[in-house]
């Protein structure tokens, strides 16, 4: 139920979502037993270059699958299972990203084994690099992976997490293992020796964010304490030509243990700093920094904002609930930025909620958030993992996946305030790609920020985060009933564009060298 | 009343491994009776000897009459085999591999135990991985060859069977008890005394024991438990072309130390080999390739015979005695059909059985060496994303060689030369099915048959078929090698 609306205030703008995982023609499960109670994810990107995301499913012991989008536009999503090379067990997360700049989006295969790294060929096809590229082969249970281009490298930087010591199963407590910092070598071709994030306290999702804006990306990481040892969440400084190394409690960090499972940040209140949502069983955090960009010190706010989703809201379930998958993105196009958690038991775990839906918390302009998952039609009960809300029909209202456990992924299309005969937008929106001629083509670390008439909505381009799920692709921003808005760009090194107005309801191409130009699906 | 005289007393005297020397104390006429017993020691087509009684003179002067093992029958034998090979059917646990190595111990404690009744054959102490010696039957001490034959396998089923329902253990009980009275020919009680039937009993458990003992170091040993707290957890290879766990369970690895275990006769599992499989690929035309949609195609289009073939032959564990106990129940069959004698029985029990064990240890070693990717996920991979084998599940462990390939052909190569190359037969196994019985022309169709069927069921290529036969004939041959007689 939703809460009682003051008189003055206008009713919550609540998006349809209709299932269409069976009409899209979306069949895969994550199955899988132990080695796969975590991950189960999607990756979305587009590789034919027609502006519609292509979807990338992991099976866990079942065959990955990658469906090439046939979608039209603005109308039913319909995806196409297709060779693509990336054929895969053993599966359980992916995140797509350009590691070597030549424009065709590459992909990292997350599995219990060796993760691979497949390198686009262009048209939806796909071949391993993990030689070409000198990726390590480790055996180990992989489990996270962000990406982040250090300052004056072509190649990024890559950071992949693992969970527990796969020959332990019979005491896996304390057996974290250590997560993996991967670097270009001196030709800038290949990546060096890894280094070790040492220790390692069972990671379940990790991001590369610049946290206090000064031009150099930080590696958070969600870690699970079901597992380790006097383990905590963690920060690592990551500076060019030096070691790794974690903030300290000197330097302001504050010591804080969860059931870290997933990450989702963004800018929700507008000070330009990103806020941190970490999920978790029961005790999901809403982080937001206390002193501004001087200290790497949080403070939770999740009860002050009404965004603890510690329980399930519609069900009968009363037990606590857990959270996977996290992701801020604007779904009714608002301009405020809502929040997505996918949620579902690890697998009958008494203790926790059996029926644990989805959770759909619409931000609001007081910096609130209300639940309206039932109301959105997106409460699925299935026990979901990863997740991603991405426009699939270029209708610029974002579309929703999730990966479940044990049972089907699901798909869901938002048809703003209409039917699916009849969609209805409910805000303006405008799409936005970033693109640089250097090695980080996409120009990730990049923050945009979208100018609504006196208020801005900034966005940090990121590869991670989330629970074993990543996109590349259209940047979405919801303009609320703004016709027209301005926006503009720091791209990585710290540089600004100029503003530029774009008109509501587009596709854009920023380009460094070029400037803004509309573009338009072939 | 009379003893029976140790016929085998001369035989054991000259055990090769014997530090002793074996106090001799046959008479000449005893000796003599050997030669006219000479009769045929215990060829293959031939029933029971007669009895033939022989005297001697007992250290404490007492007349004393024995008839060797092919004196007997094999009845208790086969009675004892059918009960082993029903518990295997019914005792959770007891997968292919775990089966197969309860037989090769059932089989080698029958033939240890009357050997010293087999004139002119050895013990094989010396001669097996780690088992340099076992009781020895006292030369002066006749003993009765049935009875030391049912408390042997009474006590091996017991301790090779400890997790059986109550209701099979009673059975072992009831077994052990019956034998007697069910063939008073073979246990005919004017002829055994209190004492002969008490040592006998005696020798048989002890055999029991010995090779239990043994058995309890070769790393097989409750196999079916849940987790081998000795071992780490098997963490399966990963990489392009290797094994992951299918469906429809997705159920871990089976047995992955398996290979590991100390073999009977060869003297490492890596000493037979399957032959080298085709290069990994995925890529369309290559023999791997070919392989997978061979398979594909074979399996989806397989005639009704086909079709037949691939579940008569499945054996799978809880519903069947598994692939070894299919051709130890032929074996049986077999041997009760032509009358062998107790003689034959052990010897052909041991045989079989034994090289039916190191096949599987040999087959999980190259198994969980190359972890070669199944069918099922090849297909998925490359083929058909919605492809699984419709007729069987595939079994939970890497593709290549094929357990029944390896194992099948193990038997077959034991079979032909212990019963001959033309011999037909009729398999019984699954009449309780309704599927039989099914005459064979002889033991290598019906090992073609059984390897093949696993294509037909959509679980193996044909190269994990091909290439697990030589491996099988390997530890055939191995065992086929040991020295039996002196």
């Amino acid at each position: 139920m939703l809460p009682a609306q003051a008189a003055d205030t206008p009713p919550l703008a609540i998006p349809h979502f209709v299932e269409e995982t069976d009409t899209a023609g979306l069949q895969i499960r994550y199955d899988g037993q132990d080695e796969f109670m975590v991950g189960g994810g999607v990756a979305t990107f587009d590789c034919d270059g027609d502006g519609l995301p292509e979807v990338y499913v992991t099976g866990g012991v079942n065959k990955a699958k990658f469906y090439r989008n046939k979608s039209r536009r603005g109308g039913p999503i319909q995806l196409k299972e297709e060779r693509s090379g990336l054929e895969l067990t053993s599966a359980t997360g992916a995140y797509p990203l350009d590691i070597d700049g030549d424009g065709k989006t590459d992909l990292v295969v997350l599995r219990v084994g060796e993760i691979e790294v497949f390198r686009g060929l262009g048209q939806c096809k796909f071949e391993r690099a993990n030689a070409l590229w000198n990726i390590p082969d480790n055996n180990d249970w992989h489990t996270a992976f962000s990406a982040t281009w250090e300052r004056g490298n072509s190649m990024p930087t890559l950071a992949i997490g693992s969970y527990y010591d796969r020959g332990r199963p019979d005491f896996p407590w304390g057996t974290c293992t250590p997560n993996l910092l991967l670097r270009p070598d001196a030709t800038g071709k290949k990546y060096a020796a890894p280094e070790l994030l040492s220790p390692g306290y069972c990671a379940l999702s990790m991001l590369f964010s610049d946290w206090n804006r000064s031009g150099q990306a930080s590696l958070r990481i969600a870690n699970d304490r079901e597992y380790y040892k006097g383990g905590q969440e963690q920060l690592w400084k990551v500076t060019p030509g030096q070691s790794p190394r974690l903030y300290t409690a000197e330097e302001g960090w504050k010591r804080l243990q969860v059931w870290g499972m997933g990450i989702a940040s963004h800018d929700v209140d507008g000070d330009g700093l990103p806020e941190v949502f970490i999920t978790s069983m029961a005790d999901n955090k809403f982080q937001k920094l206390e002193h501004g960009a001087n200290q790497p010190s949080y403070v939770d706010q999740a009860y002050k904002r009404g965004i603890t989703a510690h329980r399930p809201y519609v069900g009968g379930d009363i037990h606590p609930s857990t959270a996977w998958h996290a992701q801020f993105a604007d779904v009714n196009n608002d301009g405020y930025a809502d929040l997505f958690v996918v949620k579902g038991n690890v697998s009958t775990m008494p203790d926790f909620a059996i029926l644990d839906p989805n959770n759909l918390l619409l931000g609001e302009p007081d910096g609130h958030f209300t639940e309206v998952g039932q109301q959105a039609g997106m409460a699925s009960f299935l026990r979901g993992r990863g997740g991603m809300l991405v426009d699939l029909n270029g209708d610029g209202l974002l579309d929703m996946l999730v990966v479940n456990r044990m049972d089907k992924a699901q798909l869901w299309r938002n048809v703003g305030a209409g039917t699916p005969d009849q969609p209805q937008a409910m805000g303006h929106w405008l799409q936005l790609r970033l693109h640089q001629d250097s090695g980080n083509a996409d120009a990730v670390g990049a923050w945009v920020e979208v100018d609504l008439g006196g208020r801005i909505v900034r966005e940090e381009l990121t590869v991670g985060g989330g629970h074993a799920s990543g996109n590349l692709g259209w940047m979405h921003f919801g303009l609320g009933q703004a016709q027209e808005a301005k926006l503009r760009v720091q791209w990585p090194g710290g540089s600004w564009s100029d503003w530029v107005s774009a008109a509501a309801d587009r596709f854009y191409v920023l380009n460094r060298e070029t400037g803004l130009a509309a573009w338009k699906a072939p | 009343m009379s003893y029976l005289i140790p016929s085998i007393a001369p035989a054991l005297a000259q055990r090769r491994h014997s530090a002793k020397a074996w106090a001799l104390k046959a008479s000449a006429v005893a000796l003599a009776a050997i030669a006219a017993v000479a009769y045929c020691p215990h060829g293959y087509a031939q029933s029971a000897a007669p009895a033939a009684t022989l005297v001697a003179a007992k250290p404490e002067g007492a007349l004393v009459a024995a008839k060797p093992a092919s004196a007997f029958s094999s009845n208790v034998v086969y009675d004892w085999i059918y009960l082993d090979l029903q518990i295997i059917q019914q005792t959770p646990g007891f997968s292919p591999p775990v089966a197969a190595r309860a037989l090769g111990y059932l089989g080698l404690a029958l033939y240890e135990a009357v050997v010293p009744g087999m004139p002119g054959y050895q013990s094989l102490a010396g001669q097996l991985n780690d088992l340099s010696s076992l009781p020895w039957a006292q030369p002066d001490e006749p003993l009765h060859w049935p009875t030391v034959a049912n408390a042997a396998l009474a006590t091996m089923s017991r301790m090779m069977f400890p997790t059986a329902s109550a209701e099979n253990k009673g059975k072992i009980d009831l077994l052990e008890r019956n034998l007697p009275i069910k063939y008073s020919q073979d246990f005919n009680p004017s002829t055994i005394t209190a004492d002969i039937s008490n040592r006998s009993e005696t020798f048989g458990k002890l055999m029991a024991m010995a090779i239990m003992t043994w058995a309890r170091t070769d790393g097989g040993h409750e196999g079916w438990g849940p987790l081998r707290k000795d071992r780490p957890a098997w963490v399966p290879p990963s990489g392009t072309g290797k094994w992951s766990a299918t469906p429809p369970t997705f159920a871990p690895a089976l047995l992955p130390y398996w290979g590991q275990n100390r073999p009977f006769v060869i003297k490492k599992a890596s000493d037979c080999q399957a032959t080298v499989p085709p290069v990994y690929s995925e890529e369309p035309g290559s023999a791997f390739y070919k392989e997978g949609l061979e398979v594909y195609q074979i399996s989806n289009a397989a005639t009704q015979e086909q079709r037949q073939f691939a579940l008569y032959w499945a054996d799978d564990p809880g519903k069947t005695p598994t692939p070894a106990g299919h051709w130890a129940y032929i074996a049986n069959d077999i041997l009760k059909l032509r009358k062998a004698n107790l003689a034959t029985a052990a010897e052909t029990f041991a045989r079989l059985n034994m090289a039916m064990s190191d096949a599987f240890v040999a087959a999980w070693h190259t198994k969980y060496t190359l972890n070669i990717i199944r069918p099922v996920t090849y297909v998925q991979l490359g083929i058909d994303s919605n492809w699984v084998p419709t007729l069987l599940p595939t079994p939970p462990f890497p593709d290549y060689p094929s357990g029944h390939s390896v194992q099948s052909s193990a038997a077959y190569t034991v079979l032909e030369q212990l019963f001959g190359a033309d011999t037909p037969f009729v398999d019984n196994t699954h009449n309780d099915r309704g599927w039989g019985p099914r005459t064979f022309k002889n033991f290598k169709a019906a090992a073609d048959e059984a390897a093949l069927s696993r294509m037909y069921g959509g679980i193996h290529y044909r190269f994990s078929i091909e290439g697990g036969k030589p491996q099988g004939q390997c530890t055939a041959k191995a065992v086929m090698a040991l020295q039996f007689k002196r």
